[in-house]
């Protein structure tokens, strides 16, 4: 079975214990303003484009060539333009470009495919490093994601997750019982706070944060919190507090930081922050 | 959702230390005072040493040449002026005060006068000189050596098809297949310095007095082999002991006219080391450095070991000293590191003159490498880390300055500590220790013939080497290979843009010709085998001129194979001698992006064909930017992408069945290396657009790492790359210079240090030769080519050495900057 996924990445120091490989499901439920992934967001492949990087008409133009709804037209200065209410998303002038400028997006790929990349890099993974699956947010491929951390604990490579908390409780607990560790976001315990950043409530975050937290007492949880001033700057400590009430959770807040920013644009979408 | 933790403007405590400006404490002070008088001006150059041996050498004509290198190093030892910098406590330096370089006349002498009138101009390494010595060396110097030189020789025995891919008309190299025999006379080099520390070189010389008086009267080979070699010994250990006679002389006259009580006391102390050592066997830790570091010095005198004669297992060698003295109170940590950092700063002012281009094109930065090799093991197989090597990386760390050049050994066995210690220190920001794999050198090494205990006991020699002082007995400089001007013959039909119409290389055929990308292929491997072929005959004249231009007195008395066998340690074959040379394969990364690109776009997804992309190289891409833009995303090396490594592997293997089939021929093992020092760049000056997207004449990439920009996965795709490329059956292989480039927050912390330890322990379990960190943001570069004032004291890493960055030429850093940062975000 495949699911959709957007990026590995190898040699990530940040995502869990030791050096990790991540891969990046696509679909997220939440629309953080401040998201620094915003090609995570959709379910589906969709394409970006960096205008800086396309090298212009003259001598090129494949993109154009590729795209049979006309979707992508020239400014003066050649350099290409893309109808966003055109694109059906097919990514053929993806594949056409040569600069990378267009590029998609996701793409689907099966378990094994990842888990083999993941490997590669088992050589770095002693004593502690190995597999981070993130997103987006990965229970929302419920189905592939059980798939991916079932083949994972065959292949014993060490699994962990990042989510943001926000589904079913019944795929959570299930990744859960195939998980060394947790990585699980905290952005506000302010419900109407919550609600405007993030565009959903938080009560099912912290009902499914809880409910983890007495069915796996023994799974290490690192509970991150994103620090947006205006947003959560001021409860922080609270945060912490409810963190750190239950057992075997290490908290640490996030700096903000804003390398998403130029995604946006080329996503055609804007910056909320 | 993910989010970033990490923050892109960390400064390392280098570049901390740089943004306020530099301020170096002026206490504790003594060796940060000296360093800091040495560290700005233009190094000078000072003529004694080529006049001292050019006087000699007229007079020695016809004696043999062991013989008269040794008149030459005691006529040196008599005439030459002899220094005490204010506040040192190891002296011993080979020219005027401040930075210098000095002259081998015995090389070069047959473009001396020339080279003297561009030097101050040339864009590498510039050197300054005063009149009155240029004078000297056109009127006093270069006349004698004209059709003296190895050089000349060396050009005359080339046929035309090998001089065509060596040498412009006028003997400067065409960087294709390079000799790098005629800028040094000897590979880089370590010397058995304990046998100086045990014995002395009294101690050395009464030994060959024994054998001198023991020699057959009526035998042949006894009186004209035998004999000049002991005396040879016997006159070297003369000089190098009346050199550090007259030190003690200088002391004593220096110290009875100074004023100052406290360097009063000094200077009687530095006379009173100098009369001992290294006449004597060193009896505590201070004689012990003076002796060694007096050693080196001789031997840069001696001749040009080029780029660098090492230190050897300072940690190891000198522990003993170390050990009595603190035992007996008489000696403290500080103490020890202010005789090491003195060492240092010694170190640093001389310079590693080139006066030929190409010399000073390669080892771009006044680079030179004498390396410090720390930790690895012991004869016997245990973890050799102890006090020493911890105060040595401390002194790394704390000590600001790129000398020496320090290299760590490390093994499966090497302790936290250890590990730490070192990651600790290569955070610091200048690069340093260089980390040198026994896990891949050992084996290898007792697969070449060495025994356990001399295979455990390897040091680290000049910018990745090892070398096993007393076993290996090979001293020739070797090819760098320029395999992208293979590629372009390729393209070209054996042509080069550069160089016109005239075939320099082996003729395989119009583009058209090549149906498939299995046709190319091969036609590139028969470009490279016909290189190979040049080099291996190269090799074959460069042996055999070299024995009768050059001797090293010097270096044959501290080796244990040449006391033996009574023969010069430049001779050809020394019986017992592991003989390892090798052929550096530069521009690896070049190469395999361009055969890849080629594969993908022209033979798979026939996007153009091989003539469309000729055309566009040719124009060097002007008006074909699509090209370029789809040949420089192709799959590329270093990614860990098998697309592209398979084709590396294809490479790597072609070479070493080829130096398998021939080097016995040579009696040599010519061991396939990655290792460019900066050739890279002045190879590149040469080699058009490339089919990778590489624009013309920009440089190449470098050693074994990734073309510039080319590696998108990381770094431990860069390793695995590495890894995957090795064929592991051969052992016809040595040193794969890595160079990973890691921005500060990548190893910010505690946290940051425990995750470059396990990269570390992922590269040594790989079994990688060599890894380099350079740990640099890249807006500190930028802008340090931006405010090269500001920016003075700033090392980088390159290619096995720090340097200054803004003395690098500007073609230099920016191929620094390129390189991809591994940002961790």
């Amino acid at each position: 079975m495949s699911g959709v996924i957007f990026n590995i990445q190898r040699y990530s120091l940040h995502d869990g214990e030791g050096i990790r490989t991540v891969v990046f499901l696509k679909g997220c439920p939440l629309r953080c303003r401040w998201c620094c992934n915003p090609e995570s967001q959709l379910p589906q492949p969709e394409i970006s484009y960096v205008r800086q990087k396309c090298i212009g008409s003259a001598g090129c133009g494949f993109c154009a060539e590729a795209c049979e709804r006309g979707a992508v037209t020239f400014c003066t200065d050649g350099k290409a333009a893309i109808d966003r209410s055109k694109c059906d998303n097919c990514l053929r002038c993806a594949g056409n470009c040569p600069s990378k400028a267009i590029r998609a997006e996701g793409r689907s790929a099966d378990a094994d495919e990842i888990l083999d990349t993941a490997e590669q890099d088992a050589v770095f993974y002693a004593k502690g490093g190995g597999l981070t699956v993130s997103g987006g947010e990965p229970i929302m491929q419920g189905d592939f994601l059980t798939e991916l951390l079932q083949n994972a604990r065959r292949r014993r490579l060490n699994a962990a997750m990042e989510t943001c908390g926000f589904g079913d409780y019944a795929i959570l607990r299930q990744a859960a019982s195939l998980l060394d560790m947790v990585l699980y976001d905290i952005k506000s315990l302010d419900p109407g706070k919550h609600k405007l950043w993030t565009g959903q409530d938080n009560a099912l975050i912290l009902d499914n944060f809880s409910r983890l937290c007495a069915d796996y007492p023994g799974l290490p949880k690192w509970v991150r919190t994103p620090v947006l001033p205006g947003f959560n700057d001021g409860e922080l400590g609270a945060i912490r507090d409810f963190a750190l009430s239950r057992p075997n959770v290490r908290w640490e807040a996030l700096p903000y930081h804003s390398f998403g920013a130029g995604k946006y644009a080329a996503l055609g979408r804007e910056y909320g922050v | 959702m993910s989010n970033a933790a990490v923050l892109s403007a960390v400064l390392s405590p280098q570049e901390l230390q740089l943004e306020r400006g530099l301020q170096v404490q002026p206490s504790p002070g003594r060796q940060l005072a000296l360093l800091e008088k040495s560290k700005t001006q233009k190094p000078v150059i000072d003529v004694e040493r080529g006049l001292c041996f050019t006087q000699s050498f007229k007079e020695t004509e016809g004696q043999p040449l062991i013989l008269r290198w040794a008149k030459a190093l005691l006529h040196y030892a008599k005439n030459a002026s002899v220094y005490i910098d204010e506040n040192q406590l190891i002296v011993g330096r080979a020219g005027k005060p401040g930075r210098y370089g000095i002259l081998y006349p015995e090389l070069d002498g047959n473009v001396l006068g020339e080279a003297v009138r561009r030097l101050p101009q040339r864009e590498y390494s510039p050197f300054g000189i005063s009149k009155e010595d240029a004078e000297t060396i056109q009127e006093r110097i270069a006349p004698y050596w004209q059709g003296k030189t190895y050089h000349e020789a060396l050009a005359k025995a080339l046929s035309p098809e090998t001089f065509a891919l060596t040498y412009n008309h006028d003997l400067s190299s065409r960087f294709i297949v390079n000799e790098t025999s005629s800028f040094r006379s000897s590979i880089q080099w370590v010397h058995d310095y304990e046998i100086v520390l045990k014995k002395g070189f009294l101690g050395i010389r009464e030994e060959a007095a024994e054998k001198l008086a023991a020699l057959d009267p009526d035998s042949p080979v006894d009186n004209t082999e035998k004999r000049p070699f002991l005396q040879a010994v016997l006159l070297t250990g003369d000089a190098i002991i009346l050199w550090a006679e007259r030190h003690a002389d200088l002391a004593e006259e220096l110290a009875a006219a100074e004023a100052d009580p406290v360097r009063r006391a000094e200077l009687a102390q530095i006379a009173a080391v100098c009369r001992r050592v290294p006449a004597h066997p060193a009896e505590n830790f201070r004689e012990a450095v003076q002796s060694q570091w007096f050693v080196q010095m001789f031997s840069r005198i001696e001749q040009k070991t080029g780029t660098v004669i090492s230190n050897g297992r300072m940690d190891q060698y000198l522990y003993p000293y170390y050990k009595k003295d603190k035992d007996a109170g008489v000696l403290t940590d500080e103490q020890a590191k202010e005789l090491f950092e003195c060492e240092w700063v010694a170190m640093s002012q001389f310079v590693d003159l080139y006066l030929s281009e190409t010399g000073g094109a390669i080892n771009e930065g006044y680079a030179h490498w004498e390396a410090v090799t720390v930790g690895g093991q012991t004869t016997d197989g245990r973890d050799a880390a102890n006090e020493l090597t911890y105060l040595l990386l401390k002194s790394k760390r704390e000590f600001p300055l790129n000398y020496p050049d320090l290299a760590a050994r490390v093994h499966v066995r090497s302790s936290r500590r250890y590990l730490y210690e070192v990651a600790e220190t290569i955070k610091e920001g200048s690069g340093f220790p260089k980390l040198i794999n026994d896990e891949e050198v050992v084996p290898l090494l007792l697969s070449k013939g060495a025994a356990f205990d001399e295979a455990y006991d390897y040091s680290v020699s000049g910018c990745s080497e090892c070398r096993m002082p007393n076993r290996e007995t090979y001293t020739s400089p070797c090819a760098y290979i320029n395999f992208a001007a293979a590629l372009e013959m390729t393209l070209y039909n054996g042509r080069m843009l550069k160089y016109g119409d005239e075939v320099i290389g082996l003729q395989t055929g119009e583009l058209a010709q090549f149906a498939s990308f299995e046709d190319f292929l091969d036609a590139f491997l028969r470009q490279q085998t016909y290189f190979l072929r040049h080099a291996f005959i190269q090799q074959h004249e460069i042996i055999r001129l070299r024995a009768r231009h050059f001797a090293t007195p010097l270096g044959s008395s501290l080796h244990k194979l040449c006391r033996e066998s009574f023969l010069d340690l430049h001779q050809p074959h020394i019986p017992g001698g592991i003989d390892l040379g090798y052929f550096e394969y530069i521009g690896y990364g070049t190469v395999v992006d361009s055969l890849a690109a080629v594969k993908k776009n022209v033979y798979e997804e026939k996007r153009f064909t091989l003539p469309d992309l000729r055309t566009a190289l040719e124009a060097n891409f002007e008006g074909f930017e699509a090209m370029r833009q789809f040949q420089q995303n192709a799959p590329s090396y270093g990614n860990n992408d098998p697309y592209a490594d398979e084709i590396a592997r294809l490479l790597d293997l072609k070479a070493l069945e080829f130096t398998q089939k021939y080097s016995r021929e040579l009696g040599v093992r010519l061991d396939l290396r990655y290792v460019p020092f900066t050739s890279h760049v002045p190879f590149g000056k040469v080699v058009s657009a490339t089919p990778n997207g590489r624009r013309a004449f920009s440089p190449l990439s470098d050693g074994s790492s990734a073309s510039q920009g080319a590696d998108l996965n990381g770094p431990t795709a860069v390793l695995l790359s590495n890894f995957e490329t090795k064929n592991q059956g051969y052992n016809e292989r040595a040193s794969r210079l890595l160079n990973i480039k890691l921005s500060p927050a990548c190893v910010k912390g505690e946290d940051g240090t425990e995750k470059l330890v396990r990269f570390i322990e992922g590269w040594r379990d790989l079994k990688l030769w060599h890894v380099q960190f350079n740990v640099l943001n890249r807006e500190t570069l930028v802008k340090a080519q931006a405010d090269p004032e500001k920016y003075r004291g700033l090392l980088v890493r390159i290619a096995g050495y720090s340097a200054y960055f803004t003395e690098l030429t500007r073609d230099l850093q920016d191929d620094i900057i390129a390189r991809t940062q591994h940002e961790s975000l």
